[in-house]
This record gives C-alpha cells, structure tokens and sequence, in this order.
C-alpha cells in the first residue's frame, strides 16, 4: 500500500510498467518525462545494459500535486522484460500500488505476452497477493506496426475474462500513453480512499 | 498489498526526525535518509555546511533496490539478510544499515569522517528509530474522503489531461 508520511504531509504510490521485453515499457516513461513539465518530475534513472535494454529498471518520480493538503507523488518504474531478468523482476514488484501490463502487438509477440502475464501472476502470487488485489490497466502497444494483432487476440490470452481497462497504444509517438497511465493511477488513488 | 503502509504521524516523524539530527552531529556526516523498503524518503537532514544533496528520490529508490538484490543474494547464500551495505570512493562513502524490516537509514559522508566512528553511532540510533517505527505498526489505519479520490482525479486530468 503506498506510503503515507502525515508530518511531512506527502503520499507516494508506486506504478510498475510489466510486460515481454521490447513492447515499449521504457518508451512509455521516456515519453511521460519528455511532455511532463520539469517542476512536476524528478530526474529519470535508467539501469540499462550498454545497447539500452533495461538491466534492472527504470524509474521516474512524478509529482501530482496536493490533494488536502497532501503532496502526491508517484514513482514510476519498468522492470527488465527478458525472461532470464525474472529475479528483478521480483525485487521491483515490491510494494507496488498499481500495475500497467504492457502488451506487444507484433504477430510473433502473442506467446511472450501470454508468459509474461503469467510470470506477473507467479511473482505476484509469491509476495502472497492475488493478480485481483492490485490496479492492473492493459495497454495494448504498437498498433501502428505492419501485420499488428488484432486487440481482442491478444486480449483473448493475457486477460479472457476481460476484466482489465485496456487501451491502444503507440508510445514512440506518445499515443495511449498518458491516458494508459491516467487510469491506473485513478485506480490506485481511489483505493487509497477506500481504504484497501 | 505487497507491503505494509508506513504512515509517520506527528510526534514520531519529531523523534524520528531529532534521532537523525543528534545522529547527524555525532557522526559529522553530510546528509542522512531514513528510506522505507519501496524507495521513499521518510526523512531527511543535512550538515548545515553540506551542498545541495543529489536527487533523493533516486537516491532513495537506488538503495532501497540494491538493498533488496542485496537481500536476495543473502538469501540465496543461506543468510537471512545483509544487513549493511557500505560503498566507498575515492570522495566519500555510502552506508546503509536496515531498520528492522521497514526502513533502511542511510549516510554519505566525506573520505575525512571515520567509517568506525559512523557504525557506532548509527547502531545507537537505529536501535531509537526502530522501536519508534514499531510503535507506529499500531496505529490506527489511514483514512480518506472520497473528496479526496475526486481531488486527485482533478489534478490527474490538469497533468495528464
């Protein structure tokens, strides 16, 4: 649940970006930094292996504001897609108040999405929560591409019951990407006012 | 959730807060951070002479992850836990020692300030902070309004539109 400091009057919450490695993770976070202004966000730190690929995570800090009296804050982070990068993956799942699965709409991806939906539940699951008892959005990536799935393909295999708010994306051009992030953390903010 | 919420009220975040300062003139340390598990700064002081401190989000975020790889490879090589980090340089050093299982204290200080003197004085004060940070695991949960889920959506669509 997020961190409540009363004195300092501050709530962090904590936003994962899951998903196969290369659907655009890091490309969402890099666009949020890009467009949101420069007093509402904090330096971005990016744990990368020399051709870029996340190693560990990256991690953005983002200021919403005060709501009564409160300084909002939320910390953005994406873990390492590749399947052998599971242990971090766990590390970062720590503590997370809201989750946005990222999902790769390229015709050779469906299987990597399947797993790693799976691996999220599995890691989950492992920090003793259920898939249900956190935020989770779907976005749904790189519809802009040649050959791109069709939405209700690939949301037959990561989410069937249709129970996760989705949204198209195209985040190297920015598309989905704020309206993605918008609804996980309305999500995450109004279960801090149900008191979940 | 994965992780208790840490929820620092008045009178504790003041013992909390004079604990580092008396820590932070015994020690001559540069700054000194109380971090929770998940990377957010509890605390924070600094050396009046200090320069401005690094981004302590990310400094926060950055201990608090490498405590947690730290602790997995403890676990891995049949330890419960490390329970201190220290990263030394040419300039200065970073310490970490944990908290109980909620938060990780943290000093950077200069190459000048000797490392032994800082173990023991953190030890003292950890011992302080962790029986305070024990008392809060009683307290009442937090409550919210539902003004406040409609305040932060405001302020969600002016940021994100």
């Amino acid at each position: 649940m997020s961190t409540i400091n009363f004195a300092a009057r501050e709530i962090n919450c904590k936003i994962v970006y899951y998903g196969p490695g290369m659907s655009g993770k890091t490309t969402n976070l890099k666009h949020v930094f890009s467009k949101v202004p420069g007093h509402l966000r904090g330096e971005m730190v990016s744990l990368a292996t020399e051709d870029e690929r996340t190693l560990f995570f990256d991690f953005l800090p983002l200021d919403l504001g005060s709501v009564q009296g409160f300084k909002t804050r939320f910390h953005l982070y994406t873990v390492p897609g590749q399947v052998f990068y599971n242990a971090s993956r766990k590390l970062i799942l720590r503590g997370v108040d809201g989750i946005v699965f990222v999902a790769d709409s390229a015709p050779n991806r469906l299987r990597a999405n399947a797993e790693s939906m799976r691996n999220l539940r599995e890691n989950l699951a492992e920090h003793g929560i259920d898939v249900r008892d956190v935020p989770i959005v779907l976005q749904v990536n790189k519809r802009d591409i040649e050959g791109a799935l069709p939405v209700e393909m690939i949301r037959a295999v990561i989410d069937p019951k249709k129970e996760l708010t989705l949204f198209e994306a195209t985040a190297h051009n920015g598309g989905g990407v704020f309206e993605t992030l918008k609804s996980v953390s309305k999500l995450v903010l109004d279960r801090l006012s149900q008191n979940k | 959730m994965i992780e208790p919420s840490l929820a620092l009220y008045g009178d504790a975040f003041d013992r909390v807060d004079r604990h580092l300062e008396d820590l932070l003139g015994a020690t001559g340390v540069r700054y000194c951070l109380l971090v929770d598990r998940k990377g957010f700064v509890l605390s924070h002081k600094e050396a009046l002479w200090a320069p401005r401190p690094p981004a302590l989000d990310s400094v926060a975020t950055l201990v608090a992850s490498n405590a947690a790889a730290t602790a997995a490879l403890a676990n891995m090589l049949g330890e419960r836990t490390f329970s201190e980090q220290i990263h030394q340089g040419e300039q200065g050093t970073l310490y970490v020692e944990s908290v109980g299982d909620s938060a990780l204290l943290t000093l950077i200080f200069d190459v000048s300030v000797p490392l032994g003197r800082v173990k023991v004085h953190t030890k003292k004060t950890i011992a302080q902070v962790a029986a305070i940070l024990g008392e809060l695991q009683d307290a009442p949960p937090v409550q919210f309004s539902e003004d406040f889920s409609k305040g932060a959506s405001a302020l969600l669509d002016d940021l994100l539109g």
